[in-house]
């Protein structure tokens, strides 16, 4: 299938000359000194007080960098990203949950995760997961940790590392991998440098320990739109570029040849209220995130699933589903948000299940139409004509359904309104999603780590929690 | 032995194989096996899965129209045997099958007149674009039990209506039963016009069907 694309070859070239600029000439405010030190001796220098980079490191650096990674999960299934498919994950650090039932939300709690990470397990069209809630037991220091343990005994897909904060959490999240038998080049951390174009000491630390450990570099810079990037998105683009490439540099000086996910998570201001907008402008920025990291080779993870809807309502459907779509059909390696809700901040087990069958419908529309003998159909059309004037009694009918020609959706109200009214009791796609997610609840067992492994991870989180006390001080 | 026929022949009309439906009733034949347990204990049970896979989001309408004709294809091999032997499989009534006047849409009746065949009915399907004059005309013939008229159209689907008026007009509503079928069908539309009965999918119409001639049990 030809990729859409949003901007033409002139547009990304002008993207990428503007990127190089930023780094060479405006720079980023960075001022820990361990990796400065390694920047100024690979040929970068101060400007304005500001640590610019020249274009040749900056392209040289790209060129080192392993722009396939695999990621694998406990039973040993890996996702090669970059390498042409397409894989969906979850949202990760949601707050609140929010019950489809009762309409209501709540602080999301441990078992509210663990049982977000179970469902996810259980649906076919979530490949990776990303460690889902910030219960509010956990203090800030030791969150990312507790997540990540958490996460690892109820799913056996790959689980995306979490969000690093600090550099002592590195080897502790590798460890932690390890325990499940990840190694550390097939597990991914991202870090993000704060906009606009600044890099905190603990970052810049971390992205060190990231490349020394040798772990896949996800670096997520966030800016948003109108508040800490231009309110134009090409210019957002560009800066978002700057603030993925200069983490990457460092990291490629250090450990040559790391793995490397290239992604953005540019969202717009909602200029009214103060809050990020996820309208449709998210997907057209991520598709154009995605034509960016391609122009370098990168495999691409940007948003995908996202609305404001505070429910399962109309404009949580047309939100989330362009917001997915148009990325999907740019080419995007990963997509992110299954099970999201307002802007990130919510999420639902009902959610999780739509997004599934939703993710169905995206990948029917990356595979596209097939011209060939078999898809054009002249034999069956000759056939059919010379016998009962009807394709429904064709094999050729029978065999392609069964192919996927159509996406034969579970959960999407298909039928009359006598079937729908009577038989059915009106139910509607969010009713049965809600169904769905409490039987897979019910129903969905993901086998038990070992109790050594139990045990070493608690060993392990407990040695992270000391380590983490003793920083504080 | 019979057992493991009864099990194939079933699996072909789920599997929709009419080619081999067709040599398993031949075999049944030269092994001497009753032609109507034939039918019965074996092709039928296949007719009844892929009907309640069907009528359980499970089977798709292409499975149901093969398993259909494969049926056709077993039993019209089998019918002459019956003859043979003096006996006949037996029949659930006569049924009048035809889209109304000026609509020419068929696939819907056709498929109705398969899966009616391939539960015991006699079907006469008159086509498309048939008067009230021809489908009555053909009913009193064959001395029918069942009139089934389809309509695709919102705009043809009121000579449904004109039929039903003219059986009533010749008292012949007692005698000859009507149902309706097609996609602009509603449930107010069967009352308005006081159909006897109506189904959404050609699954529903052999049960309508089986009832209409006091048959729901079999």
């Amino acid at each position: 299938m030809e990729k859409l694309k949003f901007l033409s070859d002139e547009d990304v070239m002008a993207m990428h000359e503007a990127t190089l600029h930023i780094m060479s000439e405006v720079g980023f405010v960075w001022n820990h000194k361990e990796s400065l030190d390694i920047l100024l001796g690979a040929g970068c220098s101060i400007k304005n007080g500001r640590l610019c980079f020249p274009a040749d490191l900056v392209m040289s650096s790209i060129a080192k960098a392993n722009k396939r990674p695999v990621i694998r999960g406990r039973n040993g299934d890996a996702n090669e990203i970059g390498g042409g498919n397409l894989y969906f994950h979850n949202l990760g650090g949601a707050r609140d949950i929010f019950d489809a039932k009762t309409t209501s939300r709540r602080p999301a709690t441990d078992e509210d995760a663990n049982d977000a990470i179970r469902i996810l397990d259980a649906l076919e069209n979530c490949h990776t997961i990303t460690p889902f809630y910030t219960p509010p037991n956990v203090t800030n220091e030791m969150m990312s940790l507790h997540m990540f343990r958490n996460t690892l005994p109820f799913t056996i897909k790959p689980v995306q590392g979490p969000g690093i904060q600090y550099p002592h959490e590195i080897k502790f999240a590798v460890e932690m991998a390890n325990v499940v038998g990840i190694k550390a080049q097939e597990l991914t951390l991202s870090l993000s440098p704060v906009s606009p174009l600044t890099m905190h000491d603990v970052a810049a630390a971390a992205i060190i320990e990231m490349a020394k450990a040798g772990v896949i570099n996800t670096n997520l810079p966030a800016p948003t739109g109108g508040a800490t990037s231009p309110m134009t998105m090409t210019g957002s683009l560009v800066q978002q570029n700057a603030e993925t490439l200069a983490p990457l540099v460092l990291a490629q000086i250090i450990n040559p040849g790391c793995g490397v996910i290239y992604c953005g998570r540019l969202g717009m201001l909602e200029p009214r209220t103060g809050l990020i907008w996820s309208g449709v402008e998210l997907g057209l920025s991520s598709a154009a995130t995605v034509q960016l990291g391609h122009y370098y080779g990168f495999a691409v993870n940007v948003y995908g699933f996202s609305t404001n809807a505070h429910t399962l309502d109309a404009q949580n459907a047309f939100e989330r589903g362009l917001n997915a779509t148009i990325p999907a059909l740019a080419g995007a390696d990963e997509l992110s948000g299954v099970g999201e809700m307002e802007a990130g901040v919510m999420g639902s087990h009902a959610q999780m299940v739509l997004d599934n069958e939703l993710v169905g419908s995206v990948m029917r529309l990356r595979t596209g139409l097939s011209a060939d003998a078999e898809h054009l159909a002249l034999e069956v059309i000759g056939n059919v004509m010379n016998g009962t004037r009807n394709y429904l009694g064709q094999k050729h009918t029978l065999k392609h359904i069964r192919a996927g020609e159509l996406t034969l959706t579970k959960l999407a109200e298909r039928n009359s309104w006598e079937t729908w009214d009577e038989k059915l009791g009106r139910k509607q796609m969010a009713d049965y999603a809600i169904d769905k997610a409490e039987k897979l609840l019910k129903e969905h067992q993901v086998a038990p780590l070992e109790p050594q492994q139990e045990q070493e991870l608690d060993r392990i989180f407990d040695a992270a929690a000391r380590e983490t006390a003793k920083v504080k001080k | 032995m019979s057992e493991e026929l009864y099990k194939q022949m079933a699996q072909c009309i789920i599997e929709g194989e009419s080619e081999v439906a067709i040599e398993l009733a031949k075999k049944s034949i030269e092994l001497n096996m009753h032609p109507l347990e034939t039918i019965t204990k074996g092709f039928v049970v296949g007719v009844n899965y892929i009907g309640d896979q069907f009528g359980a989001g499970e089977a798709f309408l292409p499975e149901l129209v093969m398993a259909g004709e494969a049926m056709k294809a077993a039993v019209a091999v089998l019918e002459p045997e019956l003859l043979k032997l003096g006996e006949a499989r037996e029949m659930m009534g006569r049924v009048v099958l035809a889209t109304v006047e000026g609509d020419i849409h068929e696939i819907g009746k056709t498929l109705v007149g398969t899966m009616l065949s391939a539960s015991g009915f006699e079907v006469v399907d008159l086509g498309v674009d048939q008067s009230a004059e021809k489908i009555i005309g053909k009913a009193l013939e064959i001395d029918a039990h069942i009139i089934g008229m389809s309509a695709l159209l919102t705009t043809t689907m009121v000579r449904q209506r004109e039929v039903i008026e003219e059986l009533d007009k010749e008292g012949l509503r007692p005698r000859i039963k009507v149902m309706v079928g097609g996609a602009p069908i509603t449930r107010a539309w069967v009352e308005k016009i006081k159909a006897d009965g109506y189904s959404e999918d050609a699954v529903g119409a052999v049960k309508i069907a089986k009832e209409l001639v006091g048959k729901a049990d079999q």
